[in-house]
């Protein structure tokens, strides 16, 4: 008995001993950096936007550090040093980690979690540390109507993703004025709609249809007959990638056709034109960026905003040696890197790391990076970035809009489906 | 006098744990929010043990509770936040509804699902957490697949200071009042009628009929009880601490994972099992998400593979067997 009591002892023993000396073994703060704190989604659902933030991230470090030549704070350049745990994208991590990163590493600023939830969940711990707090993947609205007021975003809110699109066709046809609006019923889509149908209206355009899908749907053909019948213009619509491709393979089968189509989240992915092939052909997809951006110094400079950071074929070199792969980065990357160029200048305009300085410095700053332009408003919400919108032109990808982004012209009025059965591609 | 004391000696050890966790937490700086997640995977584990561990029935749809219990919570909070005067008291609404919703679902999961048994009783259950998910998403009922964010609510009620501090600390002070009156209750199941009738039937159901025990009625009563737990542990962790309520969040398959996991860790129908199940569990993932992040699970899952192996029924089931006889045994059971 004795030494089962002795035994258990010492397991019990070992154990306090691992949960306290995992707290000794935090390091002290970086002396002489700046650390950037990041939960980040390594693993569980969002790894995948988890993985390309982090390489975002590293990239725009590499290139402060390195090129820059680090931050300027009371007239010393100062290094940045990334400091960050895998979350798993689970709520419960997000806020022990948080808490870890202010109070035992240190850090000057958080980078929220991917995802409106998981950002979110963080708020509250930054808030009660009156810690600064970025967020690059909640698009949400509603986050910045919390009060929260160290909450800043990059990120564009989910509201304005087909203001773009709406500008586009209201530019080039103004005679368009039918727009429909089919997308799934999740907390994403719905956001991303009501700011469409919001802004469709401000521009003139008449709402003639509006109706939800369930997630998960293998049917949408009730949906797309109803739609039929209020002769839109053009549609906007979608919510993931499988819906997406359904709804437009299924417009395709009843010979549904209309000038333009925007779905969201799936349009822009390789996948759906690989799925799809010549029935993809002019569909358009907003997305936050895309590799082939034209942003640049000189962009910058005519549109009357500074420019920081590196171009877009010095960040995705960047990117790739961060990762140690051959992959091309995509807007969770982008955005998470822009948001260290933000902190960056603000740091340098309040000149101090002060939060709240540099909270308010934040909400001063306007900017072109790579990424496009930057500008908050007093709740922390992006409203300076706009969103490019995609259009498959001959199997490729092509940046249609905004101009000062665009690679090639639009597509308007996109091929009919028994035209793009023939094989005729989308062709400005 | 003294034998209904030392009935209750099981409970030392598991409030020490407790008091041991909010002592760490409240004076070594930074730990807080590490203890908040341990006390929930603890408190999570305390709960889902009254059903799992007292009669071995494996409930798939168990994290459902945690769910309407978030909802309960959020919606007493939305709906109630602009009567003047209410104040805290809207947080008590909250907890009833949690409480008044999670045993409402329980009783018609129960009625339907506990006639059932053994693998049967489990796919019956494993579509609870989804087909509710799908019924609030789809008849649009609580906002729908918009879910619900309250923080501004919160803000309104109780101020910006103390709507902080609710999230950030009492919040996790009520997570631990639930987990250590959750073990109370146990150690009272355990300790009477309704415990000798669970054990009974969770050995041999068919012969604890035979002797006349009411099966049916016990089952419900731990079902029942179990869900009103999980209902109040997502009213706080889920609700209080995170003020927001999306439906794919609170109606994860995920979380009843983990309940298993926990309670078979610790040791299925202790009482001290979940305590150290969640403590492994919670000290291990933490510490190998930040020494190997991205790493962790592969790590995890062989240390989940071999504790299984060599603790069949749990580290404290082993605890249990080890100190059979001895003095220790009147606290590890």
């Amino acid at each position: 008995m004795k030494q089962s009591a002795i035994r258990t002892l010492v397991v019990f023993s070992a154990l306090f001993c691992f949960f306290v000396a995992g707290f000794s073994l935090a390091e002290a703060k970086s002396a002489g950096k700046i650390v950037i704190g990041h939960p980040a989604c390594l693993s569980g659902k969002y790894a995948k936007a988890g993985e390309q933030a982090i390489g975002g991230i590293k990239a725009c470090i590499d290139w402060v550090n390195n090129v820059y030549g680090g931050i300027k704070v009371a007239g010393k350049k100062i290094p940045l040093k990334y400091k960050y745990y895998d979350c798993e994208s689970k709520k419960e991590a997000v806020t022990s980690l948080i808490g870890r990163l202010v109070t035992v590493d240190k850090v000057n600023v958080v980078f929220s979690a991917y995802s409106s939830g998981l950002t979110l969940r963080g708020a509250p711990v930054t808030e009660s540390h009156q810690m600064l707090y970025m967020d690059h993947g909640g698009a949400n609205n509603k986050i910045f109507r919390q009060g929260f007021r160290y909450i800043v975003q990059t990120i564009g809110p989910a509201t304005s993703y087909h203001q773009g699109t709406l500008n586009m066709i209201h530019k080039i046809d103004p005679k368009a004025k039918k727009v429909a609006l089919a997308y799934e019923d999740s907390e994403f889509a719905k956001m991303v709609m009501h700011g469409a149908e919001k802004y469709a209206k401000k521009l003139g355009f008449n709402v003639v249809f509006e109706r939800t899908y369930p997630k998960g749907v293998t049917d949408l053909t009730p949906l797309l007959s109803a739609l039929k019948a209020s002769k839109p213009d053009f549609i906007l619509g979608g919510g993931h990638f499988e819906d997406g491709q359904l709804f437009n393979r299924q417009l395709a089968d009843l010979d549904i056709d209309t000038k333009a189509l925007s779905l969201i989240a799936a349009a822009t992915l390789p996948a759906f034109y690989k799925a799809l092939t010549s029935m993809a052909e002019g569909v358009m997809g907003p997305s936050h960026w895309e590799y082939g951006v034209k942003y640049s110094a000189g962009e910058a400079k005519k549109v009357g905003l500074n420019w920081i950071g590196p171009n877009q074929d010095e960040f995705v070199a960047l990117f790739k040696k961060a990762l140690g792969k051959n992959i091309i980065p995509d807007y969770h990357a982008a955005e998470a890197g822009a948001q260290v160029l933000a902190y960056v200048l603000a740091v340098e305009k309040a000149n101090s790391l002060d939060s709240d300085k540099v909270r308010a410095a934040l909400g001063d700053l306007e900017f072109m990076s790579f990424y496009g332009g930057w500008d908050v408003d007093d709740t922390g919400l992006q409203v300076g970035h706009s969103m490019v919108d995609v259009q498959w032109q001959g199997g490729k990808r092509v940046i249609v809009w905004p101009e000062e982004a665009q690679t090639g012209k639009p597509c308007y009025p996109m091929p009919t489906f028994a035209e793009k059965a023939k094989g005729k591609i989308a062709v400005p | 006098m003294k034998k209904e004391i030392t009935k209750y000696y099981p409970l030392i050890p598991v409030f020490t744990a407790y008091l041991f966790l909010f002592l760490v937490g409240k004076n070594i700086s930074g730990m807080w929010q590490l203890v908040a997640m341990l006390l929930f995977y603890c408190a999570m584990g305390q709960a889902f043990n009254i059903f799992l561990g007292m009669t071995g029935y494996v409930d798939f749809g168990y994290v459902a509770f945690m769910g309407v219990g978030t909802y309960g919570m959020a919606l007493a909070i939305t709906n109630l936040a602009h009567i003047e005067g209410l104040g805290i008291g809207i947080i008590i609404i909250g907890f009833i509804l949690a409480l008044l919703m999670s045993t409402l679902l329980s009783m018609a999961v129960g009625a339907v699902a506990l006639r059932l048994r053994g693998a049967y009783f489990a796919i019956a259950t494993i579509g609870v957490n989804e087909g509710f998910r799908f019924l609030i998403e789809g008849a649009r009922i609580w906002n729908g697949s918009e879910g619900l964010i309250f923080t501004a609510q919160l803000n309104q009620i109780l101020g910006r200071e103390a709507a902080s501090s609710l999230m950030t600390y009492w919040a996790d002070i009520m997570v631990l009042f639930i987990a250590a009156l959750a073990a109370f209750v146990t150690l009272f199941y355990m300790r009477s009628k309704i415990g000798y009738a669970l054990t009974a039937l969770r050995e041999d159901e068919d012969a604890a009929k035979v002797m006349g025990i009411n099966v049916t009625k016990y089952k419900i009563t731990a079902f029942i009880t179990s869900a009103c737990f999980a209902g109040l542990v997502g009213a706080t962790s889920w609700a209080l601490k995170t003020p927001y309520v999306f439906p794919p969040e609170v109606f994860e398959i995920h979380y009843t994972i983990e309940a298993i996991i926990i309670v078979l860790l610790g040791g299925a129908g202790t009482l001290l099992g979940p305590v150290v199940g969640g403590l492994i569990y919670g000290i291990s993932k933490y510490y190998l998400s930040i020494f190997m992040p991205g790493f962790q699970l592969l790590i995890f899952a062989p240390i989940i593979i071999i504790i299984i192996v060599l603790f069949p029924e749990g580290v404290v089931g082993m605890l249990k067997s080890r100190t059979k006889g001895s003095v220790l045994a009147r606290f590890i059971i």
